[in-house]
């Protein structure tokens, strides 16, 4: 062991450098290999680096990704973004817990097998809630559901592998197209298992069809969705297609050379499992022609600019990133434009930072670009925390060429020779993705020395993010990539004049790359054309929770929240009434029904309380609590917070203290008063963007549903979603079915047969697993 | 040269001076806690904030640089509520005590701990010095007093309650064996003089501090011997002989006793009045006395004084103990004796003494289970010592000291230098204001040599990581975590003798407050 150690760290430490700057490449390798942190690993690498027992140690506890303790074989992360939480993310947390006998802190069960961990989102939001084993990502999950899981986890361990080529039919005649969304969602949602079954069937029956695979396809709950272009047809969409399903789609459109293949009928209820979808059988067919489609309703009144060629792109196939006009902009700037002229124009499109705080992006880069220097440095700010978005994520997967495309063109109009790539390590396939695309770009001339010929030489490596949401905040960035703790430094001095080691920096977040090309493409006036007065262009959204077309949206500045609830996404499911949106993460705010018609742009959105934030559009309907909601973002934030100053480290402390005690009915009046004071002293007297936007959550649902602030404060929670607050009781409606007993994991419940049943509310844990299975909806909460 | 406007002052000072060093220049102090010139500030106790007039908004002074036409406001309501804000927080998670409980349970606030430090290194005339401070008659408490402090002694958790009340008269005991008995040094002399009417323990304990604040003092007693109430009690509560000791001292001491002497209000009115520059009432339960015809304001329990100067009016007129309301615990007479001269001192124009009663004083209440340990390692096993001599003798030398050894040090070693207290004085913070959610279990990292080091009392701050880290300290310290739970510790749990080999001592001059400080804390500031 001792040697083995010595010998992986050595090998370790001789890759990645000596350097204090070496720290978190070095301690996530370790981590790579053994799942963990071993002490005489860190050990070992004091020894052999300049890195200092200190630094190890105040490095590898800040950042969440770093365990100090062995794991189970598996880890189970249970996804605890917003859209997750609003679906009962806790529900499925503590039945997780309760299946793998985890007692008090324990978080790894006693045969070694399973560790649990939360994580703070996956990214996943349309299917909500979602849960990662391994390298399986579960949707929908529900606490009854969690045993199923667990069990189908182990099944696939020892079973079917997965992965495939695509296979191509040797054949004169290409009877059409058929594109498959690879997405992280569309992946969880089953699209690997459907591609597998797709490309199945393909060869056993002999048809002749393209399959291509595209990035994010946007409609995010809707997949996995399958596009079947024929010649002479217009397009047919499949939504939540399942892998059984695909045999009679292509059947519908294709005939088969073996005329037996259609009479075999296997289900392959193993794909199924990849995702417990709750999505009804029949299939859900949509013709492009028809406007009244879903589908059709989705797209409408979206303008693509990030997302340009969105459903049609392969993410890594720069040549056909090239046949839709890739990497012009980036000809045009090198090869006819100074870097002012590049400069000027994105100063003229209105482009502001889509990070959040929508700094005009064009006097960001004459603020670097001015700046004297020997060395300056750009980097992609891609390390998207919000609970509740993936924006950055979807962009990264779908359409890397374009995010490189525009640290490019900026890093020439800046005058920096060297770029980094900055991306959370929790997305494993953006990871992918951009490294693949980064090694082509290199090959391609596009990276480099003497770029497309000219005299610009531009490097750009990736840094994996170790996890820390303040790390999006850019003098944390920076400071991590420096190998030190993620702390925010006070600005000035700024990125712009001493950013990355002392030198002027740029910073931007990965959308506001993406939108780049585009407008050198087509005009800055094209760009300053789309938007409101003081908020340009488009903005792209990931939208999730209670709606009923959830997925990435890219729409013009100033479109109302009705617009995108009830036009794009389609309104809220299941009857239930619009309540509020949550916006911007737990640096928004939420925005009541009532003001559904305010216009979504940087000033409209502050001067109700909330702010632009990175994109996380979250809608609620009349079930969700507001006060569980404010104290939702509260848990995120103090957990996030980086502990340095005072009013964040403790104030964000105390107001979830205070939330706590109002959502176990216990708050006062006097609370509510606390509650806002601190609420506002944090907000003045944080260093940084985190402290300071924490508590807008609170300080919005404050100002827009005071009433159930006080209704807790009565002793009562008016959408009995705090489980403090609310007991489980069974109506008349009950037909003594006694599926509720079965499943009861505390006998709260006896089964009596035909009779009315009843839940001992001394026994019973709360964890709604009766509520979900019955029947007749005989379950209720008080 | 940066011009900017500092509390609408306008000053020039060089490119890169910090707001808070600007302020400074000019004599304005910002209250900081983790700045110290020398080191990377890196603002975090939020506590030096000031406001920009021109937006309004509030930034940490140290960490930002001036800039030309800046408008600064530093003292404004706004500012204040702020950094009271930040102190508020601060205290919300600072778990430790200003003051050990027993020192704020005894009514004369006698610094017990101190006091049994002393004497466990068997420094007992420095001990009674420590005593003295506070109470004018130990030997005579040490017999009668009801001990408030032992009721609430930490110790109790463990076992018994060092026995507090024997140590104190042990100093005295212990002290009245010497030639020449300890009496503190006086301040100037001033040619005051001051009647004092009443020889019981609140005119007695009135005239010691009295004079010791260099004033002149007649007592004047209608009995033939001093000691008022104190001469009911027998010989077993209280021996005459230790009444004696300490009655001779306070002559000894410079006080002038006039006995066999009742007064009147004539006499006040044609005597005293015009001979003397204050006039004291100590003269026990109205009741049981003349002081009904004297024309003064009186309750349904004694005299009207005011509660706070205990002055009948402003010509000079004060009263003190039972003959405001009636007494049952001797120690408070005392500690009002005392109280009473301070006041007097100040109406005579004497300099002000510091009121420590009224400080900030941070608390925590129980210890929990696993705390009672930690506590433990700064002190002994032993369950509480019986003098062998029985409890009327008291301790011997050898007693007192392994009694004095049983005390855990619940005070704070940095009482008046730590920057939480002080500033939590200046803001008049409500400490209890966020005291909300569970308290943090308190550590005592005592391994070390000279230096402990109290986690819980931390703010946080990293200086003494920087210090550590810049001076090449082999483990050094470090943070652990992040967020609320972050807290500075020592890498791969080695010890602290490890982490502070040659910092030790830069670390206790950084550390803001009493999280890192020396063992050996002997030195307290005197009252003056």
């Amino acid at each position: 062991m001792e040697n083995d150690i010595i010998e992986t760290v050595d090998r370790i430490v001789l890759e990645k450098g000596k350097a204090v700057e070496a720290v978190i490449p070095i301690l996530q390798e370790i981590q790579n290999h053994y799942n963990y942190l071993p002490k005489e690993a860190l050990q070992r690498v004091c020894e052999t680096t300049d890195i200092t027992p200190s630094r190890i140690y105040g490095i590898s506890t800040f950042y969440t990704q770093f365990r100090h303790k062995p794991v189970g074989k598996h880890i189970i992360k249970v996804c605890v973004g917003t859209a997750c939480h609003v679906k009962g993310a806790m529900l499925v947390y503590d039945s997780f817990r309760r299946n793998l006998n985890l007692k008090d802190n324990e978080e790894t069960d006693a045969d070694g097998q399973f560790t649990i961990e939360k994580v703070a989102c996956l990214g996943c939001c349309t299917i909500a809630p979602v849960v990662q084993i391994g390298s399986i990502t579960y949707g929908h999950v529900t606490s009854e559901t969690v045993p199923e899981v667990i069990s189908d986890f182990l099944l696939a361990k020892n079973g079917h592998p997965t992965g495939g080529t695509i296979p191509y039919v040797d054949s004169k005649e290409i009877q059409g197209e058929i594109r498959i969304g690879l997405g992280s969602c569309c992946v969880a949602s089953g699209s690997s298992g459907v591609k597998e079954e797709l490309e199945k069937i393909l060869i056993k029956s002999k048809i002749n069809v393209n399959v291509k695979h595209v990035g994010c396809v946007g409609i995010c709950n809707q997949v996995p969705m399958l596009e079947v272009h024929k010649p002479g047809e217009s397009p047919s969409y499949y939504t939540k297609i399942k892998p059984d399903e695909v045999r009679e789609v292509i059947h519908r459109h294709f005939k088969p050379h073996n005329p037996f293949s259609r009479i075999k009928s296997n289900v392959y209820s193993f794909f199924e499992d990849l995702v417990f979808d709750s999505a009804p059988k029949s299939l859900r067919q949509y013709s492009s022609e028809n406007t009244d489609t879903p589908v059709a309703e989705f797209l409408q009144g979206q303008i693509n600019i990030a997302t340009e060629h969105r459903g049609i792109i392969k993410p890594s196939d720069i040549n056909e990133y090239r046949k839709l006009g890739g990497f012009s902009a980036l000809s045009i700037c090198l090869k006819v434009k100074t870097p002012s002229e590049v400069i000027d124009t994105i100063k003229n499109s209105g482009l502001r930072g889509r990070g959040g705080a929508g700094f005009p992006t064009g006097t960001k880069w004459q603020l670097v670009s001015n700046a004297v220097s020997d060395k300056k440095y750009v980097i992609c700010n891609g390390d998207e925390g919000d609970p509740g978005a993936f924006m950055d994520r979807m962009l990264l997967e779908s359409y890397p060429f374009r995010v490189i495309e525009g640290i490019i063109i900026a890093a020439y109009a800046v005058g920096a020779n060297e770029g980094l790539f900055y991306i959370r390590a929790e997305y494993p396939l953006a990871l992918i993705r951009i490294r693949e695309a980064l090694s082509i770009c290199e090959k391609e001339g596009l990276l480099g020395n003497n770029i497309l010929g000219t005299n610009f030489s531009f490097n750009l490596k990736i840094f994996e993010g170790a996890g820390a949401f303040v790390c999006g905040e850019e003098t944390a960035l920076i400071a991590s990539v420096e190998g030190k703790r993620g702390y925010p430094t006070m600005r000035p001095p700024y990125p712009a004049n001493e950013g990355l080691r002392g030198k002027p920096t740029l910073i931007n977040n990965v959308e506001t790359y993406s939108m780049v090309s585009w407008i050198i493409r087509n005009s800055a006036e094209s760009f300053h054309n789309i938007g409101t007065k003081f908020s340009k262009g488009t903005k792209v959204f990931a939208l999730a929770g209670k709606i009923n077309r959830g997925g990435l949206i890219e729409v013009p500045m100033g479109i109302t929240i009705r617009k995108i609830v009830e036009e794009i996404g389609g309104g809220i499911p299941n009857g239930k009434q619009f309540k509020a949106v949550q916006i911007g993460g737990p640096s928004g705010g939420c925005i009541p029904a009532s003001m559904a018609d305010t216009p979504i742009d940087y000033h409209s959105l502050i001067q109700v309380g909330a702010m632009m934030g990175s994109g996380g559009l979250i809608v609620l309907d009349e079930t969700d609590c507001m006060v569980d909601i404010a104290r939702y973002f509260l848990t995120f934030t103090q957990d996030q917070s980086c502990g340095r100053c005072t009013f964040c480290r403790i104030g964000t402390r105390r107001m979830l203290e205070i939330l706590n005690k109002i959502t176990s009915g216990k708050g006062t009046l006097a609370d509510l008063d606390t509650l806002e004071k601190l609420a506002a002293s944090t907000k003045r007297g944080s260093i940084c963007g985190l402290g300071k936007s924490a508590p807008n959550p609170v300080l919005t649902t404050l100002k827009y549903f005071r009433d159930e602030y006080e209704a807790h404060i009565n002793g009562h929670c008016p959408t009995g979603k705090c489980k403090e607050m609310i007991t489980y009781d069974i109506t008349d409606e009950c037909i003594g079915c006694t599926k509720c007993a079965q499943r009861c994991p505390s006998d709260a419940i006896k089964a009596k047969p035909y009779e009315l049943h009843h839940i001992d509310v001394e026994k019973c844990i709360k964890c709604d697993i009766c509520k979900q299975i019955c029947p007749v909806n005989a379950v209720v909460t008080k | 040269m940066i011009h900017l406007k500092i509390n609408n002052q306008a000053i020039t000072v060089p490119a890169g001076t910090s707001v808070l060093n600007a302020a400074k220049s000019i004599g304005i102090d910002i209250p900081t806690m983790c700045y110290l010139q020398g080191n990377s500030n890196h603002p975090s106790c939020m506590v030096c904030i000031v406001k920009n007039a021109k937006s309004g908004v509030l930034f940490p002074s140290c960490a930002m640089p001036v800039e030309q036409e800046m408008d600064i406001i530093t003292n404004d309501d706004d500012v204040r509520n702020a950094r009271k804000d930040a102190l508020e927080l601060l205290l919300s998670d600072h778990v430790g005590d200003c003051e050990a409980p027993c020192r704020t349970a005894c009514p004369a606030f006698m610094d017990i701990p101190q006091m049994n430090r002393l004497i466990a290194q068997g420094k007992h005339l420095d001990a009674l010095r420590v005593v003295k401070e506070e109470i004018a008659l130990p030997f005579i408490l040490g017999h009668i007093c009801s001990a408030p402090c032992e009721k609430v002694c930490r110790r109790k958790q463990v076992d018994n309650p060092v026995s507090i009340c024997l140590l104190k008269r042990f100093t005295a005991f212990n002290d009245s064996k010497n030639q020449l008995a300890f009496l503190p040094e006086k301040n100037q002399a001033t040619n005051k003089k001051i009647a004092i009417i009443g020889a019981g323990l609140s005119g007695l304990a009135c005239a010691f501090y009295l004079l010791k604040l260099g004033h002149n003092c007649v007592i004047f007693d209608s009995n033939s011997e001093a000691g008022g109430t104190l001469l009911q009690l027998s010989e077993n509560e209280l021996p005459k002989e230790v009444l004696k000791v300490e009655v001779d001292l306070i002559k000894a001491y410079g006080a002038e006793f006039r006995l066999n002497t009742t007064i009147n209000p004539e006499i006040i009115k044609n005597e005293i009045k015009n001979s003397f520059n204050a006039i004291v009432f100590a003269t026990g339960d109205i009741t049981k006395s003349n002081l009904n015809d004297f024309g003064y304001s009186v309750s349904k329990t004694g005299l009207v004084a005011d509660s706070d100067t205990y002055a009948l009016d402003g010509t000079g007129l004060f009263a003190c103990g039972s003959a405001l309301h009636p007494l049952k615990m001797a120690v408070k007479a005392v500690a009002q004796g005392k109280e009473a001269a301070f006041s007097v001192n100040k109406f005579l124009g004497g300099m002000p003494v510091s009121n420590r009663y009224d400080r900030f004083n941070s608390k925590f209440g129980l210890l929990q289970p696993s705390e009672i340990d930690e506590y433990l390692k700064e002190s002994v096993a032993d369950d509480v010592i019986t003098p062998k001599g029985g409890r009327l003798i008291g301790f011997t030398a050898e007693e007192a000291m392994l009694e004095a050894k049983r005390c855990m040090h619940c005070d704070c070693r940095k009482p008046d230098t730590c920057k939480l207290r002080l500033y939590a004085d200046e803001y008049k913070i409500d400490r209890k204001k966020y005291s909300l959610g569970e308290r943090k279990t308190l550590k005592k990292h005592f391994q070390h040599e000279t230096v402990v080091y109290e986690p819980e009392k931390c703010i946080r701050c990293g200086l003494c990581i920087e210090i550590t880290s810049k001076n090449r300290e082999l483990t050094g310290l470090t943070y652990i975590g992040r967020g609320f739970d972050v807290r500075v510790d020592i890498p791969f749990n080695r010890e602290l003798s490890e982490a502070l080999t040659q910092t030790a001592k830069d670390c206790v001059d950084a550390c803001p407050t009493g999280a890192i400080s020396l063992k050996e804390s002997n030195a307290k500031t005197e009252r003056r």
